[in-house]
Order: C-alpha cells, then structure tokens, then sequence
C-alpha cells in the first residue's frame, strides 16, 4: 500500500499491489480489486481468521518527508508492527519515510473475526494526527466458518457469508459520512466518497460496517431495518459509534418495509443538519 | 504571496479527477449506489492569522476548483467553535448560501456550479476569510462572475466599487504579507498580473494594486494615563497562538510594554476591561474559551478562567464592579466576581441563537445591552432582575454597542447593515426597549461607480462608542477603512476620516487639558490612529509595534481590535475610582492620572 496526497490535500492510503497464497502456495493477484486511486477510506483488507498478512506501506505524499504508518486494531502482532514511533514505543520508529517502506505482520488470530480500522499513527503534521487528514481504512476479518449471525426474517440465522453479494463501509468522522462499497458481484472496491446513496435490491442480504474516526461521537441510524448487535439478541436500529468504535451487521434489504429510499444519517441533530445522512435506496425485485 | 502564483497552475491543472474506475459494460449496472461529492479541495480552519481557512496544499485562503466539483470546508487547527457561512457568491449559484445557522465544529462538503467568486466566513469571528473560485476552462481569465450577491440579499455587479473592495480586502486580509506595516515608508499592496473574468470583460488582478506613504505622527498634545491595544495578530516566541496586549504611554505615545502571556496562549485576545482600581486587566481569548487576568503594571498572570466558546468582550457594572462577559460563540453573558480570580456567578440568558459580541452596560448600572450578533437582535437586560428583553432589530451581523451617557439611547453597529441599508447603526431606546431608527452609515457612497458624495462613508462598521459628552458616535468601519463620526443631535454622519485596513477597535480616552481622544486600531495595520475630539480630526498615528523585542516573531503590532484607555473616561465609573482618590487605595501612578483631569473630564 502507499500513503498518497489527493488534489484535494487530503492524505489517503491506496493498494498498490495485493498478491495472496492459499495454503497449497497457490498465488493470486487481487490487485484490480482496487480502486487505481487513493481513496478515502483506504482499500478494505478483507481477511478470514488463521490468514496472515504482511502489508508493506510507502510514503508516496509529494512534498512532505513526515512519517506514515499503519496501526491496525483487531488482529495479533509482533511490536515491531505496532505502527507507532519511537515516542511513543521507545524502541524504533515502525514508519514508512520517503523512499523507505515499512512492512508489517499481522496475524488473524482465531477470536478476531469482524470489522477493525486501520489509521496512521504516526502523527507527523499536524499533531492532530494524519488519520484526520484521511488516512484511515477497513479491516475485515471473516470468520474462519464462513457464517455470521443475523436477524433475518424476523429469527436470528446464520448467515453465509458467500450469500452477501454487497458490503457498504461507512466512516464517521467530523459530520461526514465517508463510504465505500465492496460489490461481490462486480468484485471490486467502489469508492463512494461523502455521504453517498447506497443501493441494493430488496431481499438481497448486504452487510453493513459503520466505523467512528476522529474526536466526536456519532449515533449511526439506518430507517427501516433492524440488525441484532454482534454477541447479543439485542435489536436495534440505532448505535453509538464513537472515535474508532465499530459495528458490523447483516441485514435483508427492505426486510418487512419493502423498497424505496431509506434514509440512513447521524442522529446528533447538529451534525445531521451540517448534511451527515445519506441514502440507502433498495430497489424493487 | 504564494496564492496568486498558485492560482495560474490552478487555471491550467485541468484534470477534474472523476471516479477511478472506467465504466466497464455488463459491470457497473450490479452497483447501484451512487457515490456523493469527493472534495476536490479542502479549506481546513484555523487560528492562525490571516490564514482562518486554509488550504493544505498550498496553505493559502483561496482555491481554485473547476464548475461541478466541490470543496470540503472543516474545522481543524481551531480551539473554539466557528459557522461557515458564504458572505458572496455569484447571484443564481446552486444550493447556495451555506449557512451554519450556529456555531459548531461541524464540516461542509459543497459542489459548485456556477463559475465565479465564493467567499466564506465565520459570523461569529466575521474577518475570517476563505474564497473559492470556480473557474470555467473555457473563459478566458479567471472566473469572478457576473453578479455577486451578499449575504444580506443585495446584489451587486461584479465590475461595481464594492465587489472590487471585497476582493480587494480579501487578498489583504488572508495575506499578510500585504498588511499594512507603519515600519516600513510605504505601503505596497502589490498584486500579480492574473487575469480575471469579471463581466466577460478580462482585467488584471494588479489593477486593485496601490501605494501609499506610511507616515507616523505622535499627536502635539499628550494624552492623560495609558492606552492597551489587543494587538490580537502579533505572535511571540514559545506561544502556539496568536495575540498580546500592547500598553502605550500616552505621555510620550511611546509602546511601555507587551503582555504576552508566554505561558498561557491567549489565543487571538480581543477585549480588555479594568477594575475600578485600576490593577487588573481582564482579557477575553476570543478564538478560545477562557477569561485571562493580569496585572496591569506587572503583567503578572493572576488567573484564567473558562468562561465559554470564544467569549469576546468583557465589562464591568459600576456599582459593584462585577464582570459581564459575552459568551460570542454561546446564547449568554457570563456574570462574574471581580479581582484577581474571577468566579462566574450566573449566567444570563440572551436568547436562542443570539452570539451576544461587544455589549454595554450603562452608567447607572442599570441595563445591559447586547448586540446578539447571530439573532439580528439587541438585547436589553435589567441589572436588578437579571431579565432580557430581546428587541428584533432587522441588523445583519450587530456586533457591538455603546450608549450616551444618561443611559438612554444605545447605537448598535450592525457589521452587514439592516437591509436594504448596505451600512448602519440601530438606534435603541434602552429603557423603552425599542428600536428607534438605522442610520446609514454609508449615505454619501455609490457601491456600484465608487463616488463619494459627502461625509457618509462607512462599510462594515464594528466597534462604535459613544463620546462621554454624549455628542458623538465614533465608528470604525472595516470595509471603507474609515471612522465615521455621527452627531447624536441629528443621527447623521457628519465626518468620515481615514482609517487602515480592517480597522476595528475603537474607544475615547482623556486629553490633556481637557477634551477627549479617539483611539481607534485596525487589524491589518500595526499603527494606532488618534483622533482628536475638539476638532474631529486625525491627530496622529502611533506604532504599536516593538521594534526591539525579539520575542516577537510574527505581525509586529498587527491586530489592533479591543481597545482600554485608562483612565475609563465614562463618568459613571469614573466616579467610582475617584472615590478612592487619596485614600491610598489607588497606586501614585493612577492618582496622578486623576490629578491631571479637568473637572469636565472628571465629571463634575
């Protein structure tokens, strides 16, 4: 992966090339997976527990010699793949510097199966930390039986993961939604940008991954449906998400309410009137 | 001056970068969602000056960007909470004004249509400035529109006087390397060649370039005691924000000292206010939330205090010396105990949305009067009861008040005037509790050919105290760069002297021998202009930078805006100091500030 700069000046990760080896030594190349562009939120490693990564990153940020990093949550590591800098681990800056990649390993241990973020910490220029300026994306670990629970059809099932033809990712941060869309169908990694409209058709089952960044809290709300929360029977339709908080679930689109375009946005008032909604529109059958 | 040479490449980088991915058949009819609008540039806002919306790329006030793309505005390196809100945009524009109805931390992504001119703003701190210009590859020069229109709902053509004055002043305001420094002979507002759209007519961005003379004069008179200035721009080594208070003898009008506060970053400090002692100095840090006080001769930090979101002017009641402080980015005024730790007591409630900035209390510590900056409203709050009674005024923006000295009639300064009025002051009945009349500040201008006809030319007025005789209202007015001066006998504007660029700070202070003095500072110029009451004339100009102090390592004198003349020439808490005249309670330096007072200055 690299860390580039859009026109914009925002900072974003891009894969650069993704290459993975099945047990048998068997070699694949998923790189056209990717969006050929860096994107905000980064590319969406997807893994399933038992897998090791090693995620080499370069600092490709025209005119800047600050340090980047990656910092994953969720999956084991060895310290020297912690993504921090020396201030902070006293041992060795585990950074990427113009002309200098870094590499990490990270293991998906059994146990840490779901959504985890990745972000820089290196916290070059500003000291507001660069995840702010876009560096952050999705980790999603799947778990190693291929099922996950949900609520579908009014009964807590589990759900094959193969039967999930779209995935969206929804960032949180400042009063922005940032999206992006893993289409199985299409097989590629769309991004989505801000506060988009997402789309579906009904009956499909689309798993969501709604994901806090930055300093303020959120409270995700999506019309329509419900999901149980993760290691509960809990039925919701409302979270909280806070700064690096996560929440993944599985849910039948237009379940019981049919289609049409429901309305997903923050439920803190201030930053739904600052336009921090969007829309999730299941078409009909 | 990195903007202009930016803003040619911007003209030629074409490259509107559209989704990564090339449609591909029989692929994209499985997506269905439709991504939302990628920023094609972001304006992060901060507190640094000159600099309140900054670019990351080029760390410059202004982007360019093509029609159909969009800019992310956000809230960054901030300590306090802002709007963003268009003061401009080219008439017809889609989905546009944006306007944060209140301040927050809250971000904007906005597309943008139209080409042309798109200048942002914050109304609660209303001289941070960010432009975006949407250029059309296609026209020749960049973009600035046809018709502009400003948030007050007037339109006006982009060739007129007033767009070129704003544009102007924007290039001034978000460049400080175009401020106005009274150390250097001259001034030299030197713009690029770039050419601009304007019209369908291309000119030149250098044709709203100028020179003019810098020349200091210390008026002939001395003044009586000491005048602070919130020099609100400077920057001092070891400090991460902005802004010192800049204390000046009036006896030789020479610069005493600085208070820096090196180990408290004030934080953009905007207005002081005194104890009837004259000991302390209370400073409100404007783009922060905390109460600063100090020690007027020392300038010993006593305390700070969090008093609210970007608290801006504070006064005392004369009666009981108790502070009042304007919760700016909030809906009160912060009631507190005065001394060296002050300690909020109540907080009064101004109304929904109101942002109270620069109010008043009378001298009879009767009423308080707030401009509620956010509401287009005043406020008159009774002192004995603590109750507010909201007056609706129609005013854009007012942003501070005086009153006359009988308490009766109060002139509120409304930043982008009461519709259709480009310009005015509101006058308030204060204990009637009603508007009385604007004033147009601005009667005597054509905003579309420029032509002065008379006295009246005031744009953008801000601080506007009222003369202790009662006589006059001094207003400094941002825009025009000028300081009208309005005859309270006929509520016209019988005089307009020259002013700076963003001139804002404005307040009397004694003469020697008797009369008064005007002291008014600007933001963008580092020179204290003193205008003599007697003869409403400009009496000198006084640097308020310190060449000899190295600490200073940015914006020497630059930022003038609240303004505290010692001895506090309103009878009402004159008076109060004066009653402990050669008791000893006063220092010897302020008892002979008060011995060099005639009996009229005195009040008597």
């Amino acid at each position: 992966m690299k860390a580039a700069k859009l026109d914009s000046g925002q900072l974003a990760y891009q894969m650069v090339t993704h290459k993975i080896r099945d047990a048998s030594g068997q070699t694949e190349d998923i790189t056209h997976q990717y969006s050929t562009e860096p994107t905000i939120p980064g590319p969406a490693i997807m893994m399933t527990e038992g897998d090791k990564a090693e995620v080499t990153l370069e600092q490709d940020i025209k005119g800047s010699n600050e340090p980047v990093s990656i910092h994953v949550h969720g999956v084991h590591y060895k310290m020297d793949s912690d993504g921090t800098m020396k201030v902070f681990n006293h041992t060795a800056d585990q950074a990427a510097f113009p002309g200098k990649p870094y590499t990490y390993k990270w293991t998906a241990a059994p146990g840490t199966a779901g959504t985890w973020p990745y972000h820089d910490h290196a916290f070059g220029n500003p000291m507001l930390g660069a995840e702010d300026k876009g560096l952050y994306g999705t980790l999603i670990i799947n778990p190693k039986g291929g099922k996950v629970s949900a609520m579908i059809d009014g009964q807590i099932k589990q759900v094959d993961l193969k039967d999930i033809k779209r995935e969206f990712i929804l960032w949180m941060h400042e009063t922005t939604f940032w999206g992006m869309e893993l289409n199985h169908l299409a097989n590629r990694q769309v991004p989505l940008w801000t506060n988009p409209t997402i789309g579906a058709r009904e009956d499909e089952l689309v798993r969501f991954h709604v994901i806090g960044i930055g300093t303020a809290f959120h409270t995700f709300h999506l019309h329509g449906h419900r999901w149980i929360q993760p290691g509960t029977s809990h039925l919701v339709d409302t979270v909280n998400i806070g700064p690096i908080v996560r929440e993944a679930f599985v849910i039948k689109a237009g379940e019981g309410v049919g289609p049409g375009n429901w309305h997903y946005h923050c439920h803190v008032l201030q930053h739904m009137q600052s336009g921090m909604m969007g829309g999730f529109r299941v078409i009909e059958n | 001056m990195t903007k202009i040479s930016k803003l040619t490449a911007a003209i030629l980088m074409a490259g509107f970068s559209g989704s990564s991915w090339a449609a591909q058949s029989g692929v994209d009819d499985l997506i269905l969602s439709v991504p939302g609008l990628m920023p094609s540039a972001v304006l992060e806002m901060s507190d640094e000056p000159g600099l309140w919306f900054k670019d990351p790329v080029d760390g410059d006030a202004l982007v360019v960007l093509k029609p159909k793309q969009a800019a992310m505005i956000k809230m960054t390196d901030t300590n306090t909470e802002h709007t963003i809100t268009s003061l401009l945009w080219p008439a017809g524009a889609e989905n546009f004004p944006v306007d944060q109805e209140k301040p927050s931390s809250a971000s904007v992504t906005q597309a943008f249509d139209k080409p042309g001119l798109y200048v942002f703003t914050c109304k609660v701190h209303p001289y941070m400035f960010g432009a975006v210009v949407v250029d059309d590859p296609d026209t020749k020069g960049l973009d600035i529109g046809k018709e502009l229109q400003l948030v007050t709902g007037a339109k006006v053509p982009a060739s007129s006087d007033i767009a070129k004055r704003l544009l102007r002043t924007f290039f001034v305001a978000t460049t400080p390397s175009l401020w106005r420094d009274y150390s250097k002979p001259e001034w030299d507002v030197s713009l690029p060649d770039i050419p601009l759209n304007i019209e369908g007519n291309t000119i030149s961005l250098s044709a709203l370039s100028m020179t003019m003379p810098n020349e200091l004069k210390k008026p002939a008179t001395p003044g009586v005691g000491e005048v602070w200035v919130n020099t609100q721009f400077e920057m001092i080594e070891g400090k991460k924000k902005a802004g010192t208070a800049t204390r000046i003898n009036t006896g030789d009008w020479n610069v005493v000292s600085k208070f820096k506060g090196v180990k408290e970053d004030m934080n953009n400090p905007h207005n002081m206010w005194t104890d009837k002692r004259y000991q302390n100095i209370y400073q409100t840090a404007w783009f922060d939330k905390k109460l600063l006080t100090f020690d007027r001769v020392s300038g010993q930090t006593y305390s700070e205090v969090v008093v609210g979101e970007s608290p801006s002017h504070v006064i005392s009641r004369p009666s009981d010396d108790m502070l009042y402080v304007a919760i700016n980015a909030g809906e009160q005024v912060v009631k507190m105990t005065g001394g060296k730790n002050p300690s909020a007591q109540k907080s009064i409630n101004t109304g929904p949305h109101t942002s109270p900035h620069g109010h008043y209390i009378t001298e009879d510590s009767k009423y308080m009067v707030t401009p509620n900056a956010l509401a287009g409203s005043v406020s008159v709050v009774d002192l004995n009861t603590d109750t507010n009674t909201e007056i609706p005024t129609g005013g854009v923006i007012p942003i501070a008040v005086w009153g006359t000295p009988n308490g009766s009639t109060a002139y509120a300064a409304n930043l982008l005037g009461t519709p259709p009025l480009l310009s005015s002051l509101t006058v308030i009945d204060i204990p009637g509790k009603k508007k009385l009349k604007d004033i147009n500040l601005a009667a005597d201008y054509d905003p579309v050919t420029g032509k002065i006809s008379g006295e009246a030319y005031g744009l953008l007025p801000i601080q506007t105290p009222v003369s202790p005789d009662g006589k006059y209202v001094v207003t400094a007015n941002t825009l025009s760069a000028t300081v009208t001066i309005v005859d309270t006998a006929t509520n016209k504007v019988v005089k307009s002297l020259p002013c700076e660029p963003g001139c804002h700070g404005a307040h009397f202070g004694m003469k020697k021998g008797g009369g008064y003095y005007a002291y008014v500072a600007s933001k963008f110029a580092n020179d204290l202009i003193v205008i003599d009451m007697d003869k409403l004339e400009v009496a000198g100009r006084v640097l308020l930078s310190d060449l000899k102090d190295g600490s200073i390592t940015a914006h020497n004198g630059m930022g003038g805006q609240g303004i505290l003349p010692l001895p506090i020439v309103e009878h009402g808490y004159l008076k109060e100091t004066l009653k402990l005249s050669g008791k000893g309670e006063l220092s010897p330096e302020v008892e002979g500030w008060l011995n060099a007072l005639t009996p009229e200055q005195k009040g008597i």
